[in-house]
């Protein structure tokens, strides 16, 4: 029972890497850039999140500010820091991506304080008994959000024009430029769709601990990394897979391994071990 | 020179072997790496325990890079198994795997970090010589390694592995050299903070410190030892240059880091760099 | 670009700093604190706790007709940055005695600086044992932690009569004191641990500890931590379906806290330093001060942070600024009320004052029992 229940804890924390790791791993697959301001973004949309469900008391508002201001910054971003210097060697960008987090950071504690926020009527807090579970609401709806997000943009991909252009640019740049895709465009898509997912993340994240921080996305700064690295760089299928497998990895050793290490050392004790058996990822053929 | 002035040139001295042994690595060999502070942590540690269990301090500095120097072999190691971004991942790894390993060992200090390390034997302004001293080596040290056969074994594989293997450069025994070389002098740096602050824990050893190191390297044009150290010195004296502006430095440093990678890309030593060619011409 | 405008302005700054060496007249107190960057919210209440202090003796006339100025640094929680501050402060600032607002790392560092300058220094609210261990010129307002570890173990046996009891642990130097006081006097208070977890100081996400609480099905809860680990662990206990009675320590003392918990913050007890019902008019006076001034309800940081510039304005009082050994002398004597109750100090240079019970009573803290015993409050 308690297994399951570990299980399941280790799941529904998945599902939160998931949709952080997802936008990252989407910018890496088509700019090669890693993306540590993700993580600003994830914090943004949780900030907002926050400050219009208090003043609105509607669920649905603070979700579409979260999502519509995270998704609107992180397209700023790539046309203002990102494109500029893509011609230039990866640490350049990566370095840029980091300071950019570090203000991002610091701009959330001048406006918001040092103190962080918290609802003032926390949402999604209704106990749900399930298979014999004590899970809250906002775990459950967390989860469902995530499976559904991932669901839609596999059908996207697959089965859209854009989608099509998109994997296209992707995977075969100047090929997909030469038929008449507008790489631009399907950049701004990523973009948009990877900040939104991450704001979304924000949001969930404020509404399972009640409370939000200007520091809050550091851990995902890093752990996303960890993830999209386990998922095979740029590839979705296997950031998915690996953001699930590294929730359930916590959540077993936090418990019984927890004295030997602890919770970031154990998710990157995991990664490099499979790194050094697959050093192409999780999914990665070759 | 006061000894504000004495604790702040000593930290400035230290920074810069931290970041030019980074430079070595990550600038000469393009192996970029987001753990570096683990070396410098594993250097700190190795010199607090040997300074403790009353080795004197010069085998104490000595030790600190002989430990920090193997293990950052077998971490060149793995750079042979994963490249490009994936080392840079895998070696931020690294970083959470040292601070994980010293928080659970007791005899590390754990949480609580190593406190009354004895003192090297040296009043301020001494040490402060010793820790310049030391600082110019490495940088003369860089120079000679930049200007050797081998750091056109680094520089080629830096620019292409695939190619500089086909050329005949031995690749894996290059990396692991530039690891073990850049690890060991970081542990240098380590072992030179230990005895500077006498009391080391975990907080300074993190992923912030591995980032602030990279930053350094970047900012000041990687590769290149004039810039890097520039960077170094500038940087670590952000904090007391900007106290003015207490409550914004932080921001300004996010700031700044965002600011020379966009519009100098090259760093500090591409923007002197391409003055002075600018003047010359004019 | 931007780099070449700072440098002269580098330049001149310099250059001033070097010439600011007039003879001043207020007596100044220096104070470090990580005012940006993660630490930040306790660094901002323990400076505001600082700056009521200073106002106060101020507006009773100072020491003996002089002023007092306290000269802020912001540390950013970094022991490399703490030693330039400290040096700094006595040879620039030409502070008669220092007060840490910071965390153990950067007091730490800070504590051998002054220690071998020979000017008082008290650390407000860092707990690391080996602070006050630097040498004869370095205080401590707050226990120890492992003197507040063994205060919960008789809390939690005695006062409240629990005996199965689950330890979580945060990973820090703080969690690691309480958790070693609470383990030695477990058995002396029949106290019987049932589990026993540690986390990170980083996570906010309790759900598979949680799950393993819920299954050992304690009596009580003893679980160390911060305001922003706290309040989501205490919300995610309950939510989660324990019911078993939650105890915290100071670290939880704070208004956030009972935001970010909400309903599942009642009828959680901690041991802390500050009493919200006292009787003590300094205590009830600090309290409104600080509302006044932050615009929130004090926490124990400001609370100890104040405590630590009234101990050194009434050892200023008593030994005058000029001769910092009498003034250190004097410091260790001081036996005042203070914003944290009545406070001295032992041999050792540690508080010596009572710890003060609280419980979350509709949404906000109150009195619950005071532990005064003094064997098992020693260092």
């Amino acid at each position: 029972m308690l297994y399951l229940e570990l299980l399941v804890q280790g799941l529904i924390q998945g599902s939160l890497y998931a949709m952080i790791a997802v936008g990252l791993t989407l910018v890496y697959g088509m700019l090669r850039i890693l993306h540590i301001a993700h993580a600003g973004l994830f914090t943004l949309g949780g900030y907002l999140a926050v400050t219009v469900m208090n003043a609105t008391g509607s669920l649905g508002a603070a979700a579409l500010a979260a999502m519509a201001s995270a998704a609107l910054a992180g397209m700023a971003i790539y046309r203002l820091a990102y494109q500029p210097i893509l011609d230039k060697p990866p640490f350049v960008a990566l370095v840029a991506s980091i300071g950019l987090y570090i203000a991002l950071e610091e701009v959330f504690r001048l406006v918001f304080g040092p103190y962080g926020l918290a609802f003032a009527q926390p949402p999604l807090q209704t106990p749900v008994a399930a298979l014999g579970l004590s899970l809250k609401a906002g775990e459950l709806a967390m989860a469902a959000t995530a499976l559904i997000a991932m669901a839609g943009l596999y059908a996207f991909a697959n089965h859209t024009r854009l989608g099509t252009a998109w994997r296209a640019t992707v995977d075969e740049p100047q090929i997909a430029e030469s038929f008449g895709v507008n790489p631009v465009r399907v950049r701004y898509l990523v973009f948009l769709i990877g900040s939104a997912l991450a704001g979304l993340a924000g949001l969930f994240v404020a509404v399972l601990s009640n409370q939000v921080e200007p520091t809050m996305g550091a851990v995902p700064s890093y752990k996303a990394l960890a993830i999209i690295v386990l998922g095979g760089l740029g590839d979705v299928r296997g950031s998915l897979v690996a953001a699930l497998a590294l929730g359930v990895v916590e959540a077993f050793g936090t418990i019984y391994l927890g004295d030997v290490l602890d919770r970031d050392a154990l998710a990157f004790a995991f990664m490099i071990a499979v790194l050094m058996l697959r050093p192409q990822g999780l999914l990665g053929g070759r | 020179m006061g000894a504000y002035e004495l604790s702040l040139f000593t930290v400035i001295g230290i920074n810069v072997i931290l970041a030019l042994s980074l430079n070595l690595i990550s600038g000469y060999c393009g192996q970029i790496s987001l753990g570096h502070a683990a070396f410098y942590g594993i250097g700190a540690y190795a010199a607090a325990l040997a300074g403790k269990a009353g080795l004197p301090f010069a085998a104490c500095v000595v030790l600190a890079m002989v430990v920090a120097g193997s293990l950052g072999a077998l971490v060149g190691g793995i750079s042979l198994r994963v490249r490009h971004d994936f080392l840079a991942i895998t070696t931020m790894g690294v970083g959470f795997l040292f601070l994980g390993v010293v928080r659970s060992s007791d005899w590390l200090g754990g949480e609580l970090g190593i406190s009354q390390i004895p003192a090297a034997g040296f009043d301020k302004p001494m040490y402060l010589v010793l820790v310049l001293a030391c600082a110019a080596l490495v940088a003369a040290f860089s120079v000679y390694i930049k200007r050797s056969w081998m750091g056109a074994a680094f520089d080629a594989i830096a620019d292409d592995e695939d190619t500089a293997g086909v050329l005949g450069i031995d690749v894996a025994r290059n990396k692991i050299v530039a690891f073990a070389i850049g690890t060991a002098l970081a542990g240098l740096a380590g072992a030179l903070y230990a005895y500077y602050t006498r009391f080391i824990g975990l907080d300074s050893f993190g992923f912030v410190t591995s980032i602030s190191v990279l930053s350094m390297v970047v900012i000041g044009g990687i590769g290149s030892v004039w810039g890097v150290v520039g960077a170094t010195v500038l940087l670590t004296l952000m904090p007391e240059l900007f106290r003015f502006i207490n409550d914004y430095k932080l921001l300004v440093y996010g700031g700044l880091l965002f600011a020379v990678m966009r519009f100098a890309p090259g760093g500090l030593a591409a923007l002197i760099g391409g003055g002075l060619t600018r003047l010359r011409r004019a | 670009m931007m780099l070449k405008r700072l440098l002269p302005a580098a330049a001149v700054l310099l250059a001033l700093a070097g010439a600011g060496a007039h003879a001043a007249d207020p007596i100044k107190i220096g104070f470090m604190a990580p005012l940006t960057g993660a630490g930040a919210s306790d660094g901002n209440s323990a400076k505001i706790g600082a700056e009521i202090a200073v106002e106060e003796i101020n507006r009773a006339g100072g020491i003996a007709g002089r002023p007092l100025e306290l000269v802020v640094y912001d540390d950013q929680a970094n022991p490399a940055q703490a030693v330039p501050i400290a040096n700094k402060l006595i040879g620039q600032d030409q502070v008669v005695a220092a007060v840490s607002g910071s965390y153990s790392a950067p007091t730490r560092a800070a504590a051998g600086v002054y220690q071998e300058a020979k000017v008082p220094f008290i650390s407000a609210y860092a707990l690391h044992p080996d602070i006050t261990k630097t040498g004869d010129y370095v205080f401590r307002t707050a226990l120890m932690g492992e003197a507040q570890g063994r205060a919960g173990a008789k809390l939690v046996g005695e006062l409240l009569g629990k005996k199965k009891v689950v330890l979580i642990t945060l990973q820090n130097d703080f969690g690691q004191a309480l958790a070693a006081g609470f383990k030695s006097a477990a058995q002396r208070f029949g106290v019987e641990i049932v589990g026993e977890y540690e986390y990170s100081i980083k996570d906010r996400q309790f759900g598979p500890l949680v799950a393993k609480v819920a299954s050992d099905k304690p009596d009580a809860v003893y679980a160390s931590g911060l305001f922003f680990t706290a309040g989501p662990l205490v919300g995610q206990l309950r939510s989660g379906g324990v019911q078993a009675t939650i105890i915290g320590q100071e670290g939880y003392d704070s208004e956030q806290f009972l935001k970010i918990a909400g309903a599942a913050a009642e009828g959680v007890i901690i041991t802390t330093a500050l009493d919200r019902d006292s009787s003590s008019p300094v205590t009830q006076r600090f309290i409104a001060d600080f509302a006044k001034k932050a615009g929130f309800q004090p926490d124990m940081v400001g609370a100890s942070a104040n405590t630590a510039v009234s101990v050194l304005a009434a050892a200023l009082k008593e030994a005058g600024p000029d001769d910092r050994a009498r003034l250190r002398d004097a410091i260790g004597k001081v036996e005042i009320p203070a914003a944290v109750g009545a406070i001295a100090f032992t041999p050792e240079r540690e508080a010596r004052k009572a710890v003060q019970v609280q419980v979350v009573k509709n949404g906000a803290w109150h009195h619950y029992a005071v532990i005064d015993d003094a064997e098992l409050l020693k260092p």
